[in-house]
């Protein structure tokens, strides 16, 4: 199916102009907020936002409705580990350090796992480099707007951030490619990598801000020294430094997680999540105590030996010593039911229903710096909703609909002519 | 050794007997006149009748009404048609095939045009000039080309290119503009930064601001250099200046859609002046492109060598239906109101690619444009090419047909005004009484009259 990318999209994702209102009707409304869980409850959309959540709400007269009779609405899923959309490789592997490397660069929204991730309630994502070396680059936090260009896929206003990675992949242990030798081979190497790196920053902080000074001593008629060089890979690490940019660290073991929060002390800067941290049950209070969160999995380890030490109660036993924990897909399939990634961590744990649906919503959008404007259906945040066939934690539950920013990109009913996915030009 | 009259088919005979004769002289300051011909100027509406003078290297005039000055020869072309000679604004004419010697064919390499080495992919400093042979680039005259835009197809900085005209025995008498433009190809390097599309584009962002850097190193010091260490000399970073200060146009090759986007980021970042190379995908950003009134030079390579994936086995239907797409783009480029230049993009045989846009459905009169004056605009030389205007370079195709039909050969190819006929190539030579390959009846030989 070939077919040029024309009026069916415009129908799909343009269909909801300024100043429409749309109401969600009728539907067991999962609030993720101090309402609750909402019987036969309504959600109002008004330009994109939602301007009203409740039982009573009046839907004012003209407004489009949704019917979502015996079905639950429940917030977008937030993807704090995702890969998708982007084009070619994930990684700058040449260098340990590639911090001046950006994902938003190389977004590609034509990836049909959007769409896919879509299907599976997923409406943001923190797309996020490979792990292959220590400071990878700067992440990207998108929407998945499927059919609009790829400008458009950013979440505007989300806060930089960028990846770090510790352990076995950017040491390089398992992936041993001749002619690609590269510094670091140990744990401790990759510590002295991010260590270096940081000692550069706070040079070329003080460079500049030698410069500055020169510029005010030379006053407004005397000869102004020569700007700097910019290095766009230390302006970077000086932002992390400047607490401008959120840390993402890829990581396994208790030791190497410890030793982040060490330098990142010693540094001053903060760690804002720890990803995957899969031994991080061992040190969930440090964690806390640090103020990251953990963006964990629900019950996948043992593909590598960082990663053995691994329990499902990770998430649970992590967020009863106070972390902000989110489950995470690092996969383009695992993305598509997250929702069933949450209900692992009610079995195994104990953790609330709600508490468990926070760690694929609000929480995540915490992690990533968005939770005021998703994460929960409240009023004033965005319209990213996800309408699902039962609970979401009933095995046989399906999305049925997914909007973003009060706009359906996902529509099962629609999806069932298979127009939808080709429409938008990426699917083949 | 002159090679411009290589023994012609049979109906040639009595231009070449003539033009034999005055092998002697020296080519320039000749003056022809091609008469009775279908003359399409592309600048304006095509004349059934016209004729052609041609001086000096330049055109002179051109009409239904031209008087034939009475020193020019006259050569009656009744049954063809006459354009301007073809440009291939974004290739490798001339260039040694990337990998391995001896790939370029038969004759040519003499000492003094002898190709460097490959040069480094990162070296924006690297002259196209300095690889091309000249001889090799000649031979794309066969096919009606008089112009071409020289770039290396590997690497990510690949240098500047050189726009030549295809006439002359050394590539310093070839050169219409040098440098034409910097190039930076979207591609990876493997094993060695940038190895990834992200890693271009930071090395891409960061060339820019070091390339401002280092202007702004020298102009403080020739202000005031005593007392002041020098700054030390760049080769990269003095490349990039033109392109830094607006004057020289940066050509970025796209090969995904998303690359005009990237792009534009960079020019939009750092205001460059940016024209477009490749874009395969191009009509999916229609719109985009025709907004930013971005100069486009597309690709007529459908199938270019894919590098195998790094993990896997090569997806054949996305091959298939990227070749798809590329193949229909000029068409739908056109649909879209949008003005593009078509270009060999390194394809081996740049007016099959232009025939296979045509049946495509780009219209023949759009394809002819495309490979004749848009790119003259394009490349900043419409004034004196692309185009048949007295007073223009007399780049010149007669043509045995409709232009870039198959049957179409090109007859005469004038390039700075001097006359090369291609060889009837594909013809199998039986000897003396070989069948022409025109019929005789729809275009009977040309006569020359003194």
């Amino acid at each position: 199916m070939t077919c040029f990318a024309s009026g069916a999209l415009a129908l799909f994702a343009a269909a909801a102009p300024a100043g429409n209102t749309l109401a969600i009707r009728g539907g067991t409304v999962l609030t993720i907020s101090p309402q609750g869980t909402i019987a036969n409850g309504t959600v109002l959309v008004r330009d994109g936002k939602i301007v009203a959540v409740g039982r009573d709400v009046a839907v004012p007269a003209g407004a489009r409705v949704i019917d979502a009779t015996g079905r639950y609405v429940m917030p977008g899923i937030v993807d704090c580990h995702s890969h998708t959309a982007i084009e070619e490789s994930v990684n700058e592997c040449t260098g340990s350090v590639t911090a001046e490397v950006r994902i938003a660069d190389v977004l590609d929204n034509r990836d049909v796992a959007i769409y896919r991730e879509l299907a599976g309630g997923v409406t943001s994502a923190s797309v996020l480099h490979g792990s292959c070396n220590a400071i990878g680059g700067q992440n990207q936090v998108i929407k998945l707007r499927w059919g609009r260009p790829a400008g458009e896929l950013i979440f505007e206003g989300a806060p930089r951030g960028i990846k770090f990675a510790l352990g076995e992949n950017p040491k390089r242990s398992n992936f041993t490619v001749p002619g690609t030798r590269r510094f670091p081979a140990t744990r401790m190497g990759v510590e002295a990598v991010i260590r270096d790196a940081f000692r550069r920053a706070q040079d070329y902080k003080r460079e500049w801000a030698a410069y500055d000074q020169a510029v005010k001593a030379a006053g407004p008629k005397g000869e102004r020294p020569v700007r700097p060089r910019r290095d766009l890979q230390l302006e970077e690490l000086e932002d992390v430094l400047d607490g401008k940019v959120y840390v993402h660290a890829h990581c396994y073991r208790a030791d190497e997680i410890l030793m982040l929060i060490r330098l990142a002390d010693e540094f001053g800067f903060k760690v804002r999540t720890f990803q995957h941290v899969l031994e991080g049950y061992k040190v969930a209070s440090e964690i806390a105590r640090h103020g990251a969160g953990a963006s964990t999995f629900s019950d996948w380890w043992a593909y590598k030996m960082e990663a053995y030490d691994a329990i499902p109660y990770n998430a649970a036993i992590m967020a009863a010593h106070g972390v902000v924990v989110s489950l995470n897909s690092d996969s383009d399939e695992l993305a598509r039911r997250l929702y069933w990634e949450a209900a692992k961590v009610v079995k195994y744990g104990g953790v609330s229903e709600t508490d468990a649906l926070k760690m694929v919503t609000l929480n995540p959008a915490w992690q990533l710096g968005i939770d005021k404007r998703v994460g929960s259906l409240e009023v004033g945040k965005d319209a990213d909703i996800a309408i699902f066939s039962a609970h979401p934690f009933d095995p046989a539950t399906r999305v049925e609909m997914t909007l973003v920013d009060g706009v359906v990109y996902f529509d099962r009913a629609r999806d069932a002519s298979g127009a939808a996915a080709t429409s938008a030009g990426g699917a083949r | 050794m002159r090679a411009r009259f290589p023994a012609g088919p049979l109906w040639a005979g009595p231009v070449l007997v003539l033009l034999l004769c005055a092998r002697g002289h020296a080519a320039r300051g000749e003056a022809y006149a091609l008469v009775n011909a279908r003359v399409v100027p592309v600048s304006g509406a095509a004349i059934d009748k016209g004729t052609l003078v041609m001086r000096d290297g330049l055109i002179e005039a051109v009409g239904a009404d031209v008087r034939v000055p009475p020193d020019a020869r006259v050569i009656d072309v009744k049954g063809m048609t006459v354009t301007p000679g073809l440009i291939d604004g974004f290739g490798g004419i001339g260039l040694p095939a990337p990998r391995g010697g001896g790939s370029g064919g038969a004759g040519g390499r003499g000492a003094a045009s002898s190709p460097a080495p490959s040069g480094s992919p990162l070296a924006p400093q690297s002259l196209a000039l300095d690889r091309i042979a000249a001889a090799d680039a000649l031979k794309a005259r066969d096919a009606g080309i008089t112009t071409a835009l020289v770039i290396p197809k590997e690497g990510v900085l690949p240098g500047k290119s050189v726009l030549i005209n295809l006439a002359g025995e050394k590539v310093e008498a070839m050169v219409l503009k040098e440098p034409a433009a910097l190039h930076l190809h979207l591609a990876t390097l493997s094993r060695t930064y940038p190895g990834s599309l992200m890693g271009t584009m930071a090395y891409a962002r960061q060339s820019l601001l070091d390339a401002a850097h280092y202007r702004d190193e020298w102009k403080a010091y020739e202000a005031s250099p005593r007392g002041k260490r020098r700054p030390r000399y760049d080769s990269a970073l003095a490349a990039w200046q033109d392109v830094v200060a607006g004057r020289e146009l940066l050509v970025v090759t796209a090969s995904r859609e998303n690359d005009v986007r990237r792009a534009l980021d960079l020019a939009d970042e750092f205001k460059v002046r940016l024209a477009l190379a490749g874009a395969p995908q191009a009509f999916r950003v229609a719109e985009l492109i025709k907004s930013r009134k971005l100069p486009l030079l597309v690709s007529v390579n459908f199938d270019p060598p894919r590098a195998a994936p790094l993990l896997g086995t090569p997806d054949d239907e996305k091959d298939r239906h990227a070749i798809e797409d590329a193949e229909r783009n000029p068409a739908e480029l056109h649909k879209a109101g949008v003005v593009f230049a078509l270009v060999s993009g390194h394809a081996a045989d740049f007016v099959a690619g232009v025939r296979k846009a045509i049946e495509r459905g780009l219209p023949a009169d759009v394809a002819l444009r495309a490979v004749t004056l848009t790119p003259a605009e394009v490349l900043g030389v419409a004034d004196r090419l692309g185009s048949l205007e007295a007073g223009k370079i007399a780049d010149v195709v007669v043509w045995s047909g409709e232009p870039l039909t198959k049957d179409a050969k090109a007859r005469m190819v004038f390039v700075d005004g001097q006359l090369y006929e291609p060889e009837d190539k594909p013809e199998p030579r039986r000897g003396e009484g070989s069948p022409s390959p025109l019929p005789r009846a729809a275009s009977p030989a040309p006569e020359v009259q003194p």
